[in-house]
């Protein structure tokens, strides 16, 4: 191995290549009083559990509760599933997500033509009621607190199968514990323009929320994951996730109002799905800003009376994009920092991506690194045992205010639009994501980011090596469920589902005001499938019964 | 063969119902601002849809992009389109792939795959020898 004396001398005086955070805040090398002479503490920041919650939503903050150690599971048929989240919780899961296949996502059923290899591949088929009973057999539903992922139209659905599968089981709709990313403009914008029609994702997203607050008093119903999903499609700098997250939850808000439901039913139920990045001091900056800002928003704009509206709960899973396939194991630290950032920020509960993510599904090891490393910090690290421990740090309120103004400069432009529909429809967010992605990409070229073992500390890739191998879905699992189907579909009792699409069908043609949840709930009992419950509300409101244009309605 | 002169024309497309595109957009706008002409068909393509735009925008090279698997259920049925329309064009892969897949997808005919961390250079250096160089084709 050659040795090069000029490369031992740079080598040993290393410094940092770039000096501004993530998103391009410049950073200086020391921060002052100064730097912070401008935030008014009792109007910017307060004290943990008072208004504006920058400091965090409860007084004793992780000493009355640990964050939700939340891991997600997802893949293979629901029987897989099943076993998979309950031994996420026999290690130390605290609440599980489960996760929804690309052909549930779009509201097709797994015998679609085009649901052609991803049946069970990325999720789990929740066709119909049966699926749901399968993934959540043996599991305490009135005392586990679950996420149902699905942040598209059939999302509506979904949640009908797990109430209908409590309610079979003789449990109470009003013991169910968790949420549901109720966000189709997330499956608008990243998944299928035509299976979450705008419109027709507000008016669901509302009946959601409508009836959750009304008859289900443990359950969040208003669950924004446009955070998370947006950053990893674009969004890429602290400042926009914030600002084109909350566009998206101001505009569920707003549906909801139109509906004549009180601001303070509607936030004090409102959570949100948000990423924990690599950058370490901006990221515990960014979700303190998150905090100030909903707060402001909620009482300054829309006149939120009730301090649990004022309070925004975030749910983080760690940022799967900053995680590399090279020297894959790495990833594990970069967990490690990205969890303690969530930590430090003060959140409600973390899904840890794992070190698989740029390879394959997590596998069991995978899983075990991810939660162990959150053990590690909840019970060894003295990390959870006071509040906001960085707060009143010179550089963190610093940050906290420079990203609450860029986000609100970003926000309003998006609102100067008219909205975040519009600026979809306009082209604009689009051109402003790709815009973002090839400059982080010309980063990362120029080396002006380092990222170890892709543009630095390189090593041949056939050393990389993932402990367990490379997770694989069985080819039959999505032959074997096209097969449970089809003989799911001839064992009902056809007349019975006939019925119940029908009265669906008619309270869908009631108007927007109908909330369609009971009619679903009743179609889902009557062994209605996934595509029949979309297809008919799609139709009700004039678009086509599949949104791929393949299929016709068989009522 | 094309001469070296021509613009390359490129259709770059996701396959299947999985919705992450910020690889293939990034790939796009890389592409463009190398010169080529790069036609971006979306997402939720089937392997059939993606032949038959192809054949219709006349394009040199494709290339599918894929995070959920779909190199192993739906790139063998694009190579197999490609073969029974008796096209010349080269099929490009690029996304979540695991590693030990590789030699599998250049084995049925794809001539290239592209995983995260590859360079513009990289691509855009393959994507200009495989028009090219046309003995480097596989499909």
């Amino acid at each position: 191995m050659d040795i090069n004396a000029k490369e031992i001398e740079q080598a040993y005086l290393e410094k940092p290549r770039r000096l501004k955070t993530s998103s391009g805040i410049p950073v200086k090398e020391v921060y002052s009083a100064d730097d912070i002479k401008d935030i008014d503490n009792a109007k910017d920041t307060g004290k943990p559990g008072e208004f504006p919650f920058t400091r965090g939503i409860h007084p004793d903050m992780y000493r009355g509760k640990l964050w939700t150690k939340r891991q997600q599971w997802g893949h293979g048929s629901a029987e897989d599933t099943n076993k998979g989240l309950k031994l996420l919780i026999s290690q130390g899961s605290t609440g599980v997500s489960l996760y929804r296949d690309l052909p549930t996502a779009l509201g097709i059923d797994p015998d679609h033509p085009m649901a052609r290899g991803e049946v069970n591949a990325v999720g789990t088929s929740l066709c119909c009621i049966d699926d749901m009973k399968v993934a959540t057999d043996g599991l305490p539903l009135d005392k586990l607190s679950i996420s149902i992922l699905c942040a598209s139209c059939p999302a509506i659905v979904l949640l009908s199968q797990y109430i209908a599968t409590a309610e079979e089981r003789g449990i109470d709709r009003a013991k169910l514990r968790g949420q549901l990313t109720n966000d189709p403009l997330v499956g608008y914008f990243c998944y299928c323009k035509e299976a979450n029609p705008p419109e027709l994702g507000i008016k669901i997203s509302t009946d959601i929320i409508e009836y959750c607050t009304k008859s289900m008093p443990l359950w969040n119903p208003m669950y924004v994951s446009a955070f998370y999903n947006w950053r990893e499609a674009g969004a890429l700098t602290a400042p926009q996730e914030i600002a084109f997250g909350f566009s998206v939850a101001l505009a569920f808000i707003e549906g909801a109002l139109q509906r004549g439901i009180n601001i303070d039913i509607i936030a004090p139920r409102a959570s949100i799905y948000a990423q924990a990045g690599i950058d370490f001091f901006e990221e515990i900056a960014k979700l303190r800003t998150m905090r100030r800002m909903w707060a402001k928003l909620m009482k300054e704009r829309f006149g939120a009376k009730d301090p649990r509206s004022w309070r925004l709960r975030i749910a983080i899973q760690t940022t799967g994009s900053d995680l590399v396939a090279q020297q894959p194991l790495n990833n594990i630290i970069r967990i490690a920092y990205q969890q303690l950032a969530a930590v430090l920020g003060g959140v409600q509960s973390i899904t840890s991506s794992t070190y698989t993510e740029p390879i394959c599904l997590p596998t069991k090891e995978a899983h075990m690194s991810a939660l162990r490393s959150m053990q590690i910090l909840a019970y060894e690290t003295g990390v959870p045992l006071v509040a906001d421990p960085l707060g009143g740090s010179y550089y963190i309120e610093y940050l906290t205010t420079e990203i609450e103004k860029q986000a609100t400069k970003i926000l309003n432009d998006i609102e100067n639009r008219g909205g975040i529909i519009k600026a979809i429809k306009s082209g604009w967010v689009e051109a402003e994501f790709e815009k973002s992605i090839l400059q982080h990409q010309k980063e990362v070229e120029s080396k002006e980011r380092t990222i170890v073992g892709v543009n630095a500390y390189t090593s041949p890739p056939e050393e990389d090596v993932l402990p367990g191998g490379v997770l694989r879905v069985a080819a039959h699992s999505e032959q074997e469920q096209i097969a449970k189907i089809k003989k799911f579909k001839q064992s009902r009792d056809d007349s019975k589902v006939r019925e119940a699409i029908r009265e669906l069908r008619g309270g869908a043609e009631m108007g927007e005001k109908e909330n369609l949840i009971s009619y679903i709930i009743k179609a889902v009992k009557a062994r209605a499938t996934l595509e029949e419950i979309m297809g008919t509300i799609r139709e009700a409101y004039g678009y086509s019964y599949d949104p791929l244009n393949m299929r016709t309605s068989p009522f | 063969m094309i001469s070296e002169g021509k613009r390359i024309r490129i259709l770059l497309s996701k396959v299947g119902l999985d919705g992450h595109d910020r690889g293939i957009k990034l790939v796009a706008s890389i592409l463009r601002e190398a010169g080529m002409e790069v036609v971006y068909l979306g997402k939720l393509q089937s392997p059939e849809g993606i032949i038959q735009a192809a054949i219709q925008e006349d394009v040199d090279v494709i290339g599918v992009s894929c995070l959920t698997g779909e190199h192993l259920s739906l790139v063998p049925d694009i190579v197999e389109s490609i073969r029974r329309n008796n096209l010349r064009m080269p099929l490009i892969v690029g996304g979540i792939v695991p590693r030990e897949d590789i030699p599998q997808l250049k084995n049925i005919g794809v001539a290239a795959v592209f995983t995260s961390g590859s360079t513009s250079v990289e691509i855009v250096k393959c994507i200009k020898d495989l028009v090219h160089n046309p003995e480097t084709r596989r499909v």
